[in-house]
């Protein structure tokens, strides 16, 4: 059967899919090994972070928001972990450190939500000045990079528990988690706000505190991000995350959701983040400046800007 | 059956459009329309919801392109890849989702794209002066000042529509589309359009006007075109049809009740439980204003449907949006005998009260999301944590069925539908929910005959049930057929309370049109 236009536009993670299938072509013929399970894993180990705050990034636009502090939550989470835990810790004080990034980092979603869903600042201009808050609060705690984690936790990172990476896993999980959130109220009325704010009032939603919580969950998910970065990286610097932003917005736009709101999904994020970071690849083998992946972020932003005028322009001169 | 007439064939036709066909993926919108104008006659689209006559009208004016089919403008074949190009060759339309651009003014709007220039610049005071111009074709008519320089965000849906049709004008148009542009007039507005058509009748232009409102057809157009599920189904001579017959043709014969022909034989006063002024209180209001609304008391029992008319404007979607806690209000509200007083409209929704509002676009659709997702919105609350999708989409799925919604399938996005499957949606998400207080701005719109003898049916059941009703509708038919008591409101005040023997026609215009020289002046 043709897949009609409905179900099309209700899985809009399909043109992103078809990307991903192409850039892994391309980054294959570049590098014969890519499916070894060794440089398999140092993908996934790379993409994961970002796919997680790419999730968190996802659900603030879909509620018709945006959040440019997201890198900066990352770092003061990093670096609040490498001070709370050291290469001796045991359990008792990581799962303290990990209770106490998911507050920081709900507080701190929370101190843009209220900026945005309560005192109705703009979200690109508060979340762009909380994130110098943040990272000055990051380059307080943690001056100069350093730390270390127990040598346990990053080698279960690097590990394959029954032959799949543990990175395999995570990413198993975020999508676990995408599919039961998607059936839950808040979801649904993330989308009505982002949908159409006042028609969502009209039906009773309460549209400051979803969009609120919508900086909340993104907080929790950029704290999500730092944990994977840090396990992944071993160690603490105050500007860790900060080159995260642009691409965790990249990867959404990537994969089909719109920044105007209403549309898209976490799926598409994921795998937005997958063709990115092979993309990133690929101008790695091709030798050719990296300042060409900025040049490739920004293009993407302009392009799904335009996109629908151009879609307009196209099929306005034939519909 | 198609049954085509073969045209009438005095003079040669100035549109005609033959067999146009259009799809959008799986949904045919036209399959054989046809449809033909001379200069100099006012010629009505008639259809139920999703029959087509917009697609048609897009097409005639350049904004979409047929599939199959051929157009004739002036004896020569017509290609129109855009509207720009329709409006050089003389074709505007009014469109029934209207177009203005709320951040401008009128003047703005209505010269959007052909600015008067002057020595290389935007020529202000020229486009001022026409527009005023234009506007004066309805000096007297408008429910708030309307001037060149207002803001369009700031009108009320009746004043954007004649902004709409003033900004069609303003093309000087040989042939002029109307879709639905009487939806959301009042009577009076009404009645000045109908001289304004009739002036261009003479004056040569041709004239394709849509409406739901079967009244209107037999007082301005000359010869009726019918379309049903895409194919024009048969084309009649005003003079020689009725109601019956036009509607009969519209749904393709016998189902019909007869029901949803006259607003008088609607079921409201007939389904008004016994003794209801026995019946408990379930809203009192004591001296409750917001904004324009002048402190009024009111008492509505259970099961009552009272209709709110008057002129359009004059303080009834206020009412209303200040009833379910949007706006703010002053004074006393008892909700079955308990003073309540609320602060949004979810503490509203959470004590019993729905609303329907009178702007779909506005605040009532999400439109990029799904049928379902508008369905249901209000309603979530129900299906549990993780919600019951399955359970969700059955309800949608009988509310669709009861409102007899046209759609693809419950995952479209709304702004696939057409304006009145569209306004059943609207309605469609609070009729599962059997409120205490429902609260109706103007809600069938654009909704054509038999939808609306569905809603008037469903509003009895739920009445049945114990619903007490507060309903604006723009459409007198419409109160006086429906509703047992109509307070009728000019100026923000309630200036008059008509019911038994006042309620009618006459007492309503009368009331209506009140003390307006006062008013006004
Ligand atoms: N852009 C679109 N995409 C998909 N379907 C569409 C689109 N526009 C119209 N349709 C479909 O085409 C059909 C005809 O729509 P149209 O708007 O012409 O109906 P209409 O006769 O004007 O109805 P109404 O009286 O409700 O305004 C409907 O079933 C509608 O859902
Ligand atoms: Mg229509």
């Amino acid at each position: 059967m043709r897949p009609s236009s409905a179900w099309l536009r209700n899985h809009t993670y399909l043109v992103p899919l078809v990307l991903l299938v192409v850039a892994v072509a391309l980054n294959y013929y570049f590098q014969p090994n890519f499916f070894q399970p060794r440089v398999l894993n140092g993908n996934l180990r790379v993409m994961l972070p970002l796919m997680v705050l790419a999730a968190g990034q996802a659900l603030v636009i879909i509620a018709g928001g945006i959040d440019l502090s997201v890198g900066a939550m990352v770092s003061l989470v990093n670096v609040l972990l490498v001070t709370l835990v050291t290469r001796e810790s045991g359990p008792p004080e990581v799962l303290l450190a990990v209770g106490a990034a998911l507050l920081v980092g709900a507080a701190a979603g929370a101190v843009n939500g209220l900026c945005v869903a309560y005192l109705r600042l703009q979200p690109i201009v508060t979340t762009y000045a909380t994130s110098f808050l943040f990272s000055g609060v990051a380059l307080a705690v943690l001056p100069r990079p350093g730390g270390a984690l127990p040598r346990a936790l990053t080698t279960f990172y690097r590990s394959a528990p029954l032959g799949v990476p543990a990175t395999a896993y995570g990413i198993a999980l975020l999508l676990l988690l995408w599919v039961v959130l998607r059936r839950t109220r808040f979801v649904q009325y993330l989308y009505a706000v982002g949908g159409n704010a006042a028609a969502a009032r009209a039906s009773g939603v309460r549209v400051a505190f979803t969009r609120f919580l919508s900086y909340v969950t993104m907080g929790l998910f950029a704290a999500l991000s730092a944990m994977m970065l840090t396990l992944s990286t071993g160690s603490g610097n105050s500007r860790l995350g900060d080159a995260m932003t642009l691409p965790s917005i990249v990867a959404v736009v990537l994969g089909g959701t719109r920044l105007a709101g209403g549309q898209g999904g976490v799926v598409g994020a994921v795998i937005g983040v997958a063709v990115l970071t092979i993309i990133r690849n690929l101008i790695t083998f091709s030798n050719v400046p990296t300042w060409y992946q900025t040049l490739f972020d920004a293009v993407v932003i302009l392009l799904a800007l335009a996109g629908p005028g151009i879609v307009q322009l196209i099929r306005g001169r034939r519909a | 059956m198609p049954d085509r007439d073969p045209p009438a064939s005095t003079p040669e036709p100035l549109l005609s459009a033959r067999g146009i066909a259009k799809r959008y993926g799986a949904v045919r919108a036209l399959e054989e329309a046809s449809l033909s104008v001379r200069a100099g006659e006012v010629v009505a689209l008639l259809g139920a919801n999703g029959s087509g006559k917009s697609t048609l009208g897009k097409i005639i004016t350049g904004i979409t392109r047929p599939d199959a089919g051929t157009l004739t403008f002036d004896g020569a074949p017509l290609h129109l890849s855009e509207p720009a190009q329709a409006r050089r060759r003389g074709i505007t339309a009014v469109y029934q989702e209207l177009s203005l651009v709320p951040d401008l003014s009128v003047a703005e709007n209505v010269w959007l794209g052909h600015e008067p220039v002057r020595r290389g610049g935007i020529d202000r005071r020229t486009m001022k002066g026409r527009t005023a111009e234009l506007l004066a074709s309805f000096a007297g008519v408008f429910s708030v000042p309307v001037e060149p320089d207002t803001l369009v965000d700031s009108l009320p849906p009746s004043e954007r529509q004649l902004v709409e049709v003033v900004k069609a004008l303003a093309w000087r148009p040989r042939l002029l589309v109307l879709d639905e542009a009487t939806a959301s007039l009042d009577a009076r507005q009404v009645d000045r359009l109908f001289e304004l058509v009739r002036g261009w009748r003479e004056g040569g232009m041709a004239v394709v006007f849509v409406s739901h409102r079967m009244n209107e057809i037999f007082r301005v157009a000359d010869r009726a075109v019918v379309l049903r599920n895409g194919v024009t189904v048969g084309e009649r001579r005003i003079g020689e049809v009725d109601e019956q017959e036009l509607v009969q043709l519209m749904t393709g014969g016998g189902a019909v009740a007869a029901i949803a022909l006259e607003g008088h034989d609607a079921p409201g006063a007939a389904a008004a439980p016994p003794g209801a002024t026995e019946a408990p209180v379930v809203l009192e209001l004591r001296r409750f204003a917001s904004g324009v609304v002048a402190p009024l008391d009111l008492t509505l029992r259970q099961g009552e449907l009272v209709g709110v008319g008057g002129l359009q404007g004059q303080g009834q979607s206020r009412l209303l949006l200040a009833l379910f806690g949007a706006v703010p209000h002053q004074g006393e509200v008892r909700l079955e005998g308990a003073p309540v007083a609320f602060r949004n409209p979810r503490q509203a929704l959470r004590a019993g009260v729905a609303y329907v509002p009178g702007d779909r676009n506005r605040e009532g659709l999400l439109p990029v999301r799904p049928i379902l997702e508008n369905l249901q919105l209000p309603n979530w609350r129900r299906y549990g944590t993780p919600l019951r999708m399955e359970r969700a989409r059955r309800d949608a799925a009988a509310v669709v069925a009861d409102l007899d919604v046209r759609l693809a399938s419950l995952d479209e996005p709304v702004a696939n539908l057409s304006g009145g499957n569209a306004q059943k949606v609207v309605i469609g998400k609070w009729l599962s929910r059997r409120p205490k207080l429902l609260l109706l701005d103007d809600p069938t719109k654009g909704v054509d005959v038999n939808a609306k003898a569905e809603l008037y049916r469903l509003l009895a059941r739920l009445q049945a049930q114990g619903t007490t009703i507060l309903f604006h509708s723009s459409d007198d038919a419409e109160l006086l057929g429906l509703c047992q008591r109509v307070l009728v409101m000019q100026d923000g005040r309630v200036t008059a309370t008509l019911e038994g023997d006042t309620l009618d026609q006459r007492h309503l215009v009368a009331a209506a049109m009140g003390a307006q020289g006062a008013g006004a002046a």
